[in-house]
């Protein structure tokens, strides 16, 4: 009678056995790893969109101010983006011709609107609100990054679950005095300590972590 | 399985043998094959795909889910133009007003985006707060796909000018020429004091015009009681807020009804039971079918609808101290004799009011008797009609006329006459006679169907008008929205009778404008047009009171009391309390509406008493058959508490044969048993046990409380007396306590002052996005509704006590369905509310079967999302959504959150302004919606709210207390003013 099994059947056993171990905790290590890279958060991507439109240029280089056209952000829950007619309060003045706004001059003799690709997409369970981020001390560039250095508008931040938290548990580091919201040059040490900011405006970090502060 | 016919198989060697298979004995004793249950029920929208399909797929794309994790890319659309006062995200509100049976119904609409999604009470509306049903229901019906979209003539798909042009050419010149002869418009009731003079011009233009109303619930009888009574028409006005005792003879004043705001406020004011308070509000009623009025009353008495002119006697016979009427039962007798007698104990503080069934002669009598308690002037008031209403005539000598061939052109704005006209009239028969028939309304109903020619009607959220509220204030109304289907308004075709080459655009605004300028006599028209707009109240709007004179008693009235005979039955019609006469048929909020009674949804029965059911043999869902000379038909019976022996309730409003993909051929229509010489009651039919079962999709079977101590009822007297419920000691727990640092929010009930009325419910089921599932859902026990009103019955089934219970979500403090869940779905917010995280939620229902109160509503099928019942799913439905909450997905659990984004949206803007949360800024939708303000809300760690004071009442408890779970709602125990003379039965 011949042998069952061949010299390498334990190696073969010991290699399955491990595998039995290792594939699932790789796959849900991999799950994990693959749902916070940039490939799924969409990080650092800049979406196509109808007109190149340039915050390096517009903010960083003009200076323009984020309210004049995310007139929505100290008053609503949504920034909002601005109407046809706020861009063209410039531009029925300067570069008329230009080929790339054509879509705007479009827009407004059409009396359709620019459909602009979402590039902070949270999902439909999310209740952001900017007017209370804004009004609370944490500036547009916390959560947008260095949007004045940005030629094409791409997240800056993984926006995921995870990363809310960590600022919705310890916020006084990422809180700015109210003159500083729309500054895209502040930095920490240029103002007063996070802890006097956060009795400033009245925080308490130990509601801030409660599901129905997001999910409704 | 096999038939009842033999067709087994056995080629009928079995014959007759009984050997058919069953699985339970309904199925055996039904007729025909019994069918396999469907996997789906009818009307949820079956998948596209088979099931094995589905798994191939699923095997599949299990290789997908890593490109599948990021949200679906979406779009962001920017105004072109920013409209002025718009911030995007943040709603506005308009003042308004929707109608009910022409009557104005002041809201404030919430508009998002320009879609209005939900009604509120108008603070400016005087005396009301609350809506009803109807009133919160209009938002769906404005967004409804079976809305009209087109004109037809002859069913084709006509257009605008086509009809103008008829109308230029041919119509309005034949009318002017004969001076208007064979002109007819037939209306609802108009309140609108612009149509009104509309019409006035248009009567006067035209001699020969006529103008007849058709309303199926109407006023008719008691405009003509107070005529027989006073010798001049006038409009009667109950001042519930003044009486200290009332008696009702089958008058549902706090039922449905364009009044019902404003009554049910002002019986609530004096109705409260409080530690300080040592009176209240005494309600006696006497009526054939259990109603929300009946079942609020301290005493009732069943009694049917012939009979109540009898009792109306007998309560003037005893404050004359003639002897009762020795026909009246003995319990009735001594229930009128008590009742005169604390009447008459309280001169100008007794109320009597009679009901719209009763004939003018019980009205008149009615007059006389509030005369005698010196009750005219002081808790009723009259208020002399308008005078260009009293041109309007009946519907009877309209159709008379029509059949005639005297009617040329007939001009039907809105209403629905060929389903709702008294039958004997034969109304649709009679407008084929009619060689131009125009139809405006807001659905293709019959009578749209039946007419030459259909105009799209605007909904009141899409158009100019005004109108004037039941108790006689008036409202301005302005569009919230343009119009999505088209649509024209009655103005204009009313304009186009007059002069059919002006101008038709935007002839609404025009219109009330114009009259506006004139009536208002302001200086600076502009200045008063805004603000009154903007209140949506018109000031000092309300006609003045007039002294109605003494109130003539007529001898030769002499009702008298009839005991049923053996086998007849006298048929009662009652508009139902979310169809009212039909007219929201297609509304499917409201078809899902429990009745608050009978809690029966999407149908009707022959709700009968159990003694004549038990002699009918008859349960509930067995067909009866109603059989009358022009022939019969057949309903589901239910055995109801407290109907009148001898009667059999019927509620209209349902058998639609045209109302839409919701409403069409559900219930029964009863609308062929009434007649014109009776409206409201329709003695001698006989009743006879039918073929067959129709289940009935109650849902009072469902969220039993097993006979625990649910509901508390005390006397005034026993109330004055009570030691505090010990609701406070709690029992130990195991789970560690929450310090609820900031708000602590909380909720109380009063169970007193809840009249049942379900506009809590529509209320919440707008605000949250709660999805209808249709009647085989309701069947197996599945509405999502989250705030149900439980119905209780205490005492004999003849006269039985009942009881009412809005229950929540309690949010308890040591909720059972927290520790429960394995996901963390079901978790506590440091205020106190008690968390349901849907996007976590895997639907295991493990807190649904842990909780005690039954509130936990179980998604099994996307109802609200992509398995939706019939056309709900439509994507115009999509408007009507609330954005601030989510609408749930299929296999998730949801529930009532306190209205969680109205407390975020108060704290988000009390935070913004930088100051703290007032003790009254977050209002509920529930609370919002009550007319009696039997809900208050609040925030338990503020000293000064009033949900705070409530729950140091001495009646408050815990529903369930005993369990431990420390709920944040709780309710006050229900208080009666009992007479202690009647005796109890």
């Amino acid at each position: 009678m011949s042998q069952l099994f061949s010299p390498r059947a334990n190696t073969v056993l010991r290699s399955v056995l491990g595998l039995m171990v290792l594939v699932p905790l790789g796959s849900v290590a991999l799950g994990m790893v693959l749902a916070r890279s940039s490939y799924v958060t969409g990080e650092g991507l800049a979406l196509p969109q109808p007109v190149p439109f340039s915050h390096r240029h517009h903010v960083g280089e003009l200076g323009i101010d984020c309210l004049y056209c995310h007139t929505g952000a100290t008053q609503s829950d949504f920034a909002g983006l601005p109407p046809t007619h706020t861009c063209m309060t410039c531009h029925s003045q300067l570069w008329t011709q230009a080929e790339m706004l054509e879509p705007v001059r479009r827009s407004l003799a059409t009396d359709e609107p620019l459909r602009w690709n979402r590039v902070h997409n949270l999902p439909d369970y999310v209740f952001f609100s900017h007017k209370v981020h804004v009004n609370n001390g944490v500036g547009c560039t916390t959560c947008h990054g260095p949007v004045d250095e940005m030629a094409l508008t791409a997240k800056a931040e993984p926006m995921t679950m995870g990363w809310c938290l960590d600022c919705h548990r310890d916020p006084a580091p990422n809180l700015r005095p109210p003159d500083a919201i729309t500054s895209t040059d502040y930095a920490p040490t240029d103002g007063p300590d996070g802890h006097a900011l956060l009795a400033e405006y009245g925080i308490d970090p130990k509601n801030l972590t409660d599901c129905s502060l997001c999910h409704r | 399985m096999t038939d009842r016919t033999g067709e087994c198989g056995c080629g009928g060697a079995c014959g007759d043998g009984d050997d058919r298979l069953w699985r339970t004995p309904e199925d055996y004793l039904r007729d025909g094959p019994v069918e396999a249950a469907a996997e789906f029920p009818k009307g949820v929208r079956q998948p596209a795909l088979s099931r094995r399909t589905a798994l191939k797929l699923l095997a599949a794309t299990s290789l997908l889910p890593a490109a599948a994790c990021a949200p679906p890319p979406r779009d962001i659309v920017p105004y072109v133009n920013m409209p002025e006062r718009v911030v995007p995200g943040e709603p506005l509100q308009f003042a308004t007003m929707v109608t009910l049976s022409g009557f104005a119904q002041p809201v404030l609409a919430t508009s998002r985006e320009g879609r209005p999604t939900k009604l509120e009470p108008n603070p400016a509306y005087r005396g009301a707060v609350g809506t009803s049903v109807f009133t919160q229901g209009e938002v769906l019906s404005l967004y409804d796909p079976d809305r009209s979209r087109t004109l037809l003539h002859e069913g084709e798909i006509a257009s605008w000018s086509e009809l103008h042009r008829t109308v230029v050419e041919r119509v309005q010149p034949g009318i002017a020429a004969a001076r208007g002869r064979g002109l007819r418009i037939l209306t609802g009731r108009v309140t609108s004091p612009t149509l009104l003079d509309q019409l006035d011009t248009l009567l006067d233009r035209y001699p020969g015009a006529r103008w007849h109303c058709w309303e199926p619930v109407d006023t008719a009888n008691e405009q003509e009681g107070a005529r027989l009574a006073f010798g001049r028409p006038l409009e009667v006005r109950p001042r519930f807020d003044r009486a200290r005792r009332i008696l009702s003879l089958d008058a549902d004043f706090l039922g449905p009804g364009p009044a019902q705001t404003a009554n049910a406020a002002a019986y609530a004011d004096g109705a409260r039971a409080r530690a300080r308070v040592r009176e209240m509000t005494r309600l006696y009623c006497v009526e054939p079918s259990l109603t929300i009025t009946g079942a609020t009353a301290a005493h009732r008495h069943a009694v049917g609808r012939g009979n109540v002119a009898a009792v109306a006697k007998a309560v003037m016979d005893a404050l004359e101290g003639q002897p009762i009427d020795d026909a009246l039962p003995e319990s009735l007798t001594d229930f009128v004799a008590a009742a005169a007698r604390d009447l008459s104990g309280h001169p100008g503080e007794a109320l009597i009011v009679a009901g719209r069934a009763q004939p003018p002669e019980v009205h008149a009598l009615v007059h006389a008797i509030n005369e005698r308690l010196g009750a005219n002037g002081r808790t009723v008031s009259f208020v002399a009609p308008d005078a260009v209403a009293a041109r309007c005539r009946p519907l009877a000598p309209l159709v008379r006329e029509m059949r005639a061939g005297e009617v040329e052109t007939l001009v039907i704005l809105d209403g629905n006459p060929v389903y709702d006209a008294p039958a004997d009239l034969g109304f649709g028969a009679a407008l084929r006679e009619v060689p131009f028939s125009l139809h405006l309304g807001l659905m293709r109903n019959e009578t749209a169907r039946a007419c030459r020619w259909h105009v799209p009607a605007l909904h009141a959220l899409e158009s100019w008008g005004d109108g004037r509220t039941a108790d006689g204030q008036t409202a301005l109304q302005q569009p919230l929205i343009t119009p999505l289907y088209g649509g024209r308004s009655p103005f204009a075709l009313l304009g186009m009778l007059l002069d059919p080459l002006a101008d038709f655009d935007d002839v609404g605004r025009r219109a009330v404008r114009a009259h506006w300028r004139q009536a208002s006599g302001a200086a600076d028209f502009e200045a008063w047009w805004s603000r009154n707009l903007s209140r949506g109240l018109v000031e000092d709007g309300a006609r003045g009171t007039v002294d109605p004179g003494p109130a003539r008693r007529h001898q030769g009235f002499q009702p008298e009391f009839e005991a049923g005979r053996d086998g007849a039955f006298e048929a009662v019609f009652l508009p139902h309390p979310s169809m009212w006469d039909g007219r929201f048929a297609n509304n499917a909020w409201l078809q899902e509406t429990p009745e608050p009674l009978s809690k029966l949804t999407w149908g009707n029965a022959a709700l009968l008493a159990p003694a004549d059911a038990e002699a009918l043999g008859v349960e509930d869902g067995d067909v009866v058959t109603v059989m009358t000379e022009e022939g019969g038909f057949g309903l589901p019976a239910m055995v109801s508490v407290g109907q009148a022996p001898g009667s059999v309730g019927l509620f209209l409003g349902y058998g639609r044969l045209h109302a839409g993909e919701i409403g069409t051929e559900i219930g029964t229509d009863v609308y062929p048993l009434r007649r014109s010489d009776a409206l409201w009651a329709r003695p001698g039919l006989a009743l006879a046990k039918g073929d067959g079962r129709r289940p009935l999709a109650t849902t009072q079977h469902h969220h039993d409380m097993h006979g625990r101590d649910i509901v508390r009822t005390l006397d005034l007297d026993a109330f004055a007396a009570m030691e505090p419920y010990e609701s406070h000691d709690h029992p130990p727990s195991l789970y560690p306590d929450y310090d609820y640092e900031s708000h602590a929010w909380g909720m109380v009930i009063d169970q007193t002052v809840c009249i049942g009325c379900n506009a809590c419910m529509v209320a919440c089921q707008a605000e949250n996005n709660v999805p209808v599932v249709g009647p085989d859902e309701i069947l197996r026990g599945r509405e999502m509704h989250w705030l149900r009103i439980d119905r209780y019955y205490k005492g004999e089934p003849e006269n039985a006590e009942t009881l009412f219970q809005p229950v929540t979500c309690m949010h308890c403090e040591k909720a059972p369905c927290e520790p429960v869940c394995p996901v963390e779905a079901s978790v506590h917010d440091s205020e106190g509310l008690n968390v349901q995280v849907y996007n976590r939620c895997i639907g295991t229902r493990f807190c649904q079967a842990n909780c005690p109160y039954k509130v936990r509503r179980f998604n099994f099928f996307g109802y609200g999302d992509d398995q939706t019942y019939e056309n709900l799913g439509e994507p115009v439905y999509d408007a009507v959504s609330n954005p601030d909450v989510s609408v749930r997905s299929r296999g998730v659990m949801e529930k009532c959150t306190y209205c969680v984004q109205r407390i975020s949206r108060a704290r988000r803007t009390a935070d913004v302004e930088d100051r703290p949360l007032g003790p009254q800024e977050v209002v509920t939708a529930c609370q919002a919606a009550c007319p009696t303000r039997a809900i208050v809300f609040g925030d338990l760690n503020n000293a000064e709210s009033p949900v705070r004071v409530l729950k140091d009442e001495p009646h408050e408890y815990a529903l369930l207390g005993e369990l431990g779970t420390r709920p944040r709602t709780t309710y006050l125990a229900r208080v009666r003013s009992v007479n202690g003379e009647v005796r109890r039965p």
